[in-house]
């Protein structure tokens, strides 16, 4: 079988499994209660911060932790916020969709077809290189303030990762596999929908999961310039206003929020690939 | 009419400005029913030969006919028996042996009843849904070869079948294979490095030479199940062995610079 070349398209895939890998090594066998190290750790870093509240003595620069806390269960509870996150959270399900779309398509058409690889790689191997911020003004220019910037730069950020491990996902099947199923009579289309899809799941599903991470980190970004209202936007009023308190707790929420994102989809792709579990 | 014939086949890999020979002008041919073993030294293009049979990969000049017709390409009338099984891992073992069925337009009621047919042959019953990864060395390699006879095909092509598992469970596996083959009646082509299990298994016993060539075409006769203590099949074994250490190893200077 006539493949591409492999190493292109690892990098992304690799970086999820080295940080997987550090992982196991830290929860090694002797680490009966991984918990304790996040509570201290966790415990350090408040102390840390009272010190320098005190030390400080001035809110506005560092205000205290209890003060911070006490900031964060009002946001959660705060209807202007909720309402702002969810505003947030509909251009990250656009954008997701959308990069997923384009992704997947193209990573499978590149994924398959040598030529078109050969086409599309220096176009994608440049533009990705481009810091996704700097995308910014431009896409202000295109669509103006409002959710065009912010829905573009989701997607944007997302493509990349998605059509990369799509394309590694597809090139990293057996040619066994292609010759086994060639060899009990299936075609082409079967060969795609039975072989080529559920072979390079795993990987497509790794890519969403980077992508949808991407998109959340990107798109707070985005909202702090393009738009007037989203998540991003309300820190940004958090700050106008000299609420550094609320400032900070807005960072910790969405920290929380991204976590939960994160969680979902590793917990979907481990239902969605019952095959590789034990 | 043989099921199969091999007619002056030859393969040369190219990589680069080096060309390396690895088949030279092959000539044999396997009858219905029959099971072949082919055996020789590591490198010497057993698995290219099986490859070139199943059509994965063209040949040089010369031409394999299966039945009536030249191969060019893979096909369900050859199935293959991978030596890492390719099992599909994403489905289950019951998907996996009604793949081929499914992909040959096999009436709905009759892939139920091969299935179970082929399950309780294989001793798999109860199985059917686990996935490959939760299966033992042994209960894939049988699944991979129940899966490969789904359909009834003209010829079983294997590489190294019995490659990973130990000799205790080797020899069990060979006497269920030779069960197998005999309810199912399959004409069988097999890639071996072990000469005891060629002569336990096989009608004849074709070694290639490390330059490519057929060094001997040996016939085993013997009554089954074979019993390994028997004399003549000492003898056989110990003639093959003969044969083999005869035959230089293929050396990397056969690859050549043009
Ligand atoms: N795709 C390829 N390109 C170039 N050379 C190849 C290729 N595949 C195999 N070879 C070479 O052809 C020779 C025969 O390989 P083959 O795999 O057919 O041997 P084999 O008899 O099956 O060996 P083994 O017993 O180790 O499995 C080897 O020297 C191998 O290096
Ligand atoms: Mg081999």
């Amino acid at each position: 079988m006539d493949k591409p070349q492999r190493p292109l398209y690892s990098a992304e895939v690799t970086r999820e499994k080295l940080i997987n890998d550090v992982r196991k090594d830290m929860s090694g066998k002797k680490n009966r209660f991984p918990q304790l190290y996040w509570i201290i750790t966790l415990a350090l870093l408040i102390g840390i911060w009272q010190l320098a509240a005190v030390h400080i003595h001035f809110a506005l620069l560092m205000p205290s932790p209890w003060s911070t806390f006490k900031a964060l269960l009002q946001s959660v509870a705060d209807p202007k916020i909720l309402i702002a996150l969810l505003i947030t959270l509909k251009r990250v399900g656009i954008g997701f969709a959308v990069a997923c779309l384009i992704g997947i398509s193209l990573g499978y058409l590149m994924g398959y077809s040598k030529t078109i690889l050969r086409f599309l790689d220096p176009l994608t191997n440049s533009v990705r290189l481009i810091p996704i911020m700097a995308w910014v003004p431009l896409t202000i220019v295109w669509f103006g303030l409002g959710d065009g910037p912010t829905i573009f730069l989701i997607a944007f950020a997302g493509l990349f990762s998605i059509m990369l491990s799509t394309i590694s996902g597809v090139h990293d099947i057996s040619a066994d596999y292609y010759n086994a199923a060639r060899s009990m009579g299936a075609g082409r289309l079967s060969i795609f929908t039975h072989v080529v899809i559920p072979g390079s799941l795993p990987s497509v599903l790794t890519g969403m999961r980077i992508g949808l991470g991407g998109g959340w980190m990107s798109v707070i970004c985005a909202e702090f310039i393009a738009t007037s209202s989203g998540f991003g936007h309300e820190m940004v009023y958090a700050e106008t206003m000299l609420e550094t308190n609320k400032l900070i707790a807005l960072m910790i929420l969405s920290g929380l929020v991204g976590f939960t994102i994160d969680r979902g989809m590793l917990l979907l792709s481990r239902k969605v690939i019952k095959w590789k579990n034990s | 009419m043989p099921e199969l014939n091999v007619i002056n086949l030859s393969k040369t890999y190219t990589n680069g400005r080096k060309t390396h020979q690895v088949l030279d002008d092959i000539n044999f041919a396997v009858n219905h029913g029959e099971f072949l073993s082919i055996v020789g030294p590591s490198g010497c293009g057993k698995t290219t030969l099986l490859n070139i049979i199943a059509g994965f990969i063209p040949t040089s000049s010369g031409q394999v006919i299966a039945g009536d017709k030249p191969v060019n390409g893979p096909g369900p009338d050859r199935a293959f028996v991978f030596q890492n099984y390719a099992l599909f891992p994403w489905m289950t073992v019951k998907d996996n042996i009604l793949y081929p069925m499914k992909m040959q337009k096999v009436d709905i009621q009759i892939r139920e009843t091969r299935l179970n047919e082929l399950l309780t042959m294989a001793h798999l019953g109860g199985k059917e849904t686990l996935y490959p990864h939760h299966l033992s060395g042994g209960m894939k390699q049988r699944v991979a070869v129940i899966r490969a006879l789904a359909c009834h095909p003209r010829l079983l092509l294997m590489d190294e079948p019995l490659g990973a598992v130990d000799t205790q469970m080797r020899h069990k596996l060979q006497l269920e294979l030779e069960a197998i083959f005999r309810k199912d009646s399959a004409t069988v082509i097999m890639v071996t490095h072990d000469i005891d299990e060629a002569v336990f298994l096989s009608d004849r016993v074709i070694v290639l030479s490390g330059r490519g060539k057929i060094a001997a075409d040996v016939p085993v006769s013997l009554t089954r199940p074979r019993d390994r203590k028997n004399t003549e099949y000492i003898r056989i074994v110990n003639n093959l062995n003969d044969i083999l250490d005869d035959i230089p190893q293929p050396q990397e200077s056969e690859l050549n610079a043009e």
